[in-house]
């Protein structure tokens, strides 16, 4: 009889549980819009509800702003630059926690949007706590050298708190360098490359070149527009010739004797009170002062370039070992 | 017990899990089509993607893959909306719906300007959607042909356009004397002129070349300022001025006769472009027209 009423009590106990699970499926079946309407707000954007400016956040607050970045990342990771921006910039009322990533994420937007100042008033937003603060500080501080903010560059990099003898620490020191170059600084860069070791393999190759650009910059004769100009009043074309456009020399010469010699036809045939001496003799005179300014000019020029020139291969040296040791 | 338990439980997991992130997505979608409809575009296309992006199954991303692509090209990116479609070539499933990613890969293929690639896409259709109807692929077709300037494809399209969407005969006659009427008042397939030619011609008879190119002032003017500079210099070698002779007026001379040769090349290949363009212009104005009046 006991062992009956056993068997009858377990069979109403597990009635019971199957009734609680189907009475959950059923109570799940008709709440489910309710659900739905609460797992994510159809609103265009992430946004804190009213009140909610306060730091701490709820976890659906949480949840939400994860899979908000989730899909900016994979935004970015398609190229979608545009999209991503105005992703980040909808966010409104973001939790403190949030601010750092979202500095970040900005400022790497904008850094392959090749915006580089936004990019670096964004990246040099990241707190220290943040486990992408080196890497928003290195990048941060290129922007700026880029932007020809050497100094402020420099500043960045100095108030990095990094430990001495770890990689990071000659990083430090190889982009300090780079911006001392940047600055024709040659004493400080010479100071900063002692601390060249060539023992990180994300950065070796580029100690040893950022060494050859500071001997180029150093042994390059200085070329005056002066002396440019000068040469080409003794010779028309030589000044252009000495800036190393050669060829612009020759023609520059050809023309001014072209016309010489038309002049001096006219003077040769007519003599001095002809108009067509006048005439021919004024344009000489136009192309000959012309061609010397041209060449004061084309050093200014030719300087320019080579300064540009040193100054892109010293900044692409500073990048590369930065894409290297971050991503 | 137990396994009807474990069945419910699943099914409550199932439901849950599958039905939470449908919905999510249909949501994305509403709320892209009412930025859409508002002429929204790049806010669309954002939310497309998301629904995209949170789509389990496939059915659901071409859909929102496709309305994205609308949006995109409205905003006028048609290589970016065809990027986007790319993503869903390889959807096999629900056949209506593979045809129209392709019609609008080809469409956003022959609106980026690359006919070829519209035309393999088109060709796709023709040959894996035999028995769907073609009425609106007759146009892009059409287009391509154009495009492409097969000319001997374009009538026998014509006429298989009108036959395939059965046409009244008399209608069809219509639109095809009204074809041929357009094209013989353009002055039939324009013939272009060859800029190698061109240039001989300017060799041998300064100006003439700019004349072979259809542009008779600028054969005019080349011919004049070419004999005014060797007038220039035969005056003044005629007054003794040799060296200024020389310079002031050979030089100029063989600038200007070089300069001719090149610019009768320039000139011919110019006008051959413009020709074609407004020839393609005048005939794809005339499908479209056509397309719009079937569609009355």
């Amino acid at each position: 009889m006991n062992h009956h009423n056993q068997r009858f009590n377990k069979r109403i106990k597990a009635g019971k549980v199957h009734a609680i699970t189907a009475g959950v499926f059923l109570l799940l079946l008709l709440i489910m819009p309710g659900l739905q309407a609460s797992a994510e707000a159809p609103s265009f954007f992430i946004e804190a509800a009213p009140g909610k400016q306060e730091p701490v956040q709820s976890d659906a607050d949480e949840i939400n702003m994860r899979r908000e970045i989730d899909f900016i990342l994979y935004m970015m990771g398609r190229g979608d630059l545009e999209e991503s921006l105005f992703l980040l910039q909808s966010i409104r009322g973001p939790g403190i926690q949030w601010q750092d990533s979202l500095h970040y994420l900005t400022g790497w937007v904008h850094y392959l949007r090749k915006d580089l100042d936004t990019s670096a008033d964004h990246l040099l937003l990241v707190s220290q706590e943040s486990p992408v603060y080196r890497k928003s500080s290195f990048f941060g501080a290129y922007n700026l050298a880029h932007s020809g903010k050497a100094s402020k560059a420099s500043s960045v990099l100095s108030s990095m708190t990094i430990e001495a003898g770890t990689m990071p620490y000659a990083l430090r020191h190889l982009q300090m360098s780079g911006v001392a170059l940047l600055d024709r600084d040659f004493e400080l860069f010479a100071r900063r490359s002692e601390n060249f070791s060539g023992r990180y393999h994300v950065m070796a190759a580029e100690e040893r070149r950022m060494m050859q650009h500071y001997e180029r910059l150093r042994d390059m004769p200085g070329r005056s527009p002066f002396v440019g100009g000068m040469l080409s009043a003794a010779i028309p074309g030589l000044g252009k010739i000495y800036a190393g456009k050669t060829g612009e020399g020759i023609v520059g010469f050809l023309y001014v004797a072209a016309l010489g010699l038309t002049t001096y036809d006219f003077y040769r045939g007519s003599g001095a009170g002809h108009p067509l001496f006048i005439l021919s003799a004024s344009i000489t005179g136009i192309f000959y002062f012309g061609n010397i300014m041209g060449s004061a000019a084309a050093v200014r020029r030719s300087n320019n370039e080579l300064n540009h020139e040193m100054d892109q291969r010293i900044l692409f040296d500073m990048h590369i070992p930065l894409r290297n040791a971050f991503n | 017990m137990k396994w009807i338990n474990g069945f419910y439980l699943i099914c409550i997991f199932l439901c849950a899990t599958l039905s939470i992130s449908a919905n999510e997505h249909e949501r994305w979608l509403q709320a892209a089509d009412s930025l859409f409809r508002g002429g929204n575009w790049f806010e669309a296309s954002i939310l497309y993607e998301r629904a995209y992006y949170t789509s389990t199954d496939a059915r659901g991303r071409i859909v929102a893959n496709l309305a994205k692509g609308e949006a995109m090209k409205e905003m006028g990116e048609f290589s970016r909306a065809r990027r986007d479609l790319q993503r869903s070539v390889t959807f096999r499933g629900d056949e209506s719906l593979r045809e129209e990613l392709l019609y609008q890969l080809a469409l956003c293929a022959y609106l980026e300007g690359d006919a070829a690639g519209a035309r393999s896409y088109l060709l796709q259709i023709k040959h894996g959607f035999e028995q769907m109807p073609r009425s609106r692929t007759f146009l892009l077709q059409g287009l391509v042909i154009i495009e492409e300037e097969r000319w001997d494809d374009l009538r026998p399209h014509l006429e298989n356009w009108f036959l395939e969407t059965n046409e009244p005969s008399e209608m069809r006659d219509d639109y095809l004397y009204a074809f041929d009427n357009m094209v013989a008042e353009l002055g039939g397939i324009p013939s272009p002129r060859d800029p190698d030619r061109a240039r001989m011609w300017s060799t041998f008879l300064p100006g003439a070349g700019q004349f072979y190119a259809g542009s008779a002032g600028w054969g005019v003017l080349n011919a004049f300022s070419q004999m005014a500079a060797l007038g220039g210099f035969g005056l003044m070698a005629w007054n003794g001025y040799y060296i200024a002779g020389v310079f002031a007026g050979l030089g100029p001379f063989q600038s200007l006769y070089f300069g001719g040769i090149r610019q009768a090349g320039t000139l011919a290949e110019q006008k051959n472009k413009s020709r074609m363009d407004e020839f393609q212009a005048a005939l794809k104005r005339f499908l479209l027209d056509v397309a719009a009046q079937k569609q009355q």
